[in-house]
């Protein structure tokens, strides 16, 4: 099950079945505690910084960068559902997915969250020319 | 309520696509599809989600867009098609 966890020297947030031996942020080592998720959330609203749409692009491309999967090439595409992703997350709170519907269950719909996990999709798995539910990731081209 | 209802979003491309095919289906068979944004429309959102255990078995269990459902006979298809098996699924 998954838990936060918080480093106890740089107050990182960590949230999985168990945090990393190292500290990303400090390099500290078995520095992780758990907690709950209040506190969790209190701290991480620390950081005001926002992600735009451009930034959000730059990071789904470092994302694919020499993975089997990249951006899909189709701009315009790509445009709209980005569009989507962030008018979701303005009017219910988290990036989700614009060709899926949230559940209303909190915990399901982690799983709608861009990027998600698309490699266990029907429309990825196996497919030669598979992509994600919604088009914003395609599998690589050869020439890609 | 309408027989035939499209489930779909405003920023979803596969809806995109498949609009201009469900009014081309509207003019050629008379047959009306209600379109229901569910994205900015929870009460749309709402009735989608109420059809939960009809839809999800049929669209790799989830709720995707767009979704098109006959109340009637309870058919569902969901994703980007060609207009013959929209047609189809309209005539049922």
């Amino acid at each position: 099950m998954k838990k936060f966890y918080r480093c106890h020297v740089c107050n990182d947030i960590h949230y999985g079945v168990k945090p990393p031996e190292i500290c990303p942020t400090c390099s500290a080592k078995n520095a992780y505690v758990e907690t709950n998720s209040d506190e969790a959330i209190k701290i991480c609203s620390y950081t005001t910084k926002s992600i735009n749409k451009q930034e959000f692009l730059k990071a789904i491309e470092a994302l694919s960068e020499n993975k089997e999967f990249q951006v899909n090439p189709d701009k315009e595409k790509v445009s709209m559902l980005i569009e989507g992703i962030f008018q979701n997350e303005k009017n219910h709170g988290l990036k989700y997915c614009p060709c899926r519907l949230s559940s209303k269950d909190p915990k399901k719909d982690l799983m709608l969250v861009c990027p998600c996990r698309f490699f266990i999709h029907e429309t990825y798995k196996n497919k030669p020319d598979g992509e994600c539910w919604c088009g914003l990731f395609i599998r690589r081209k050869e020439n890609g | 309520m309408a027989k035939l209802i499209m489930f779909h979003g405003r920023e979803c491309p596969h809806c995109k696509v498949m609009m201009p095919l469900v009014d081309k289906l509207e003019k050629e068979t008379g047959l009306s599809i209600e379109k229901l944004e569910v994205w900015h429309n929870e009460k749309n959102a709402d009735l989608m989600r109420s059809y939960r255990d009809i839809i999800e078995p049929k669209c790799g269990g989830q709720l995707r867009t767009p979704t098109f459902f006959n109340t009637e006979n309870q058919d569902v298809i969901c994703g980007e098609m060609e207009y013959e098996k929209l047609k189809e699924w309209a005539s049922g």
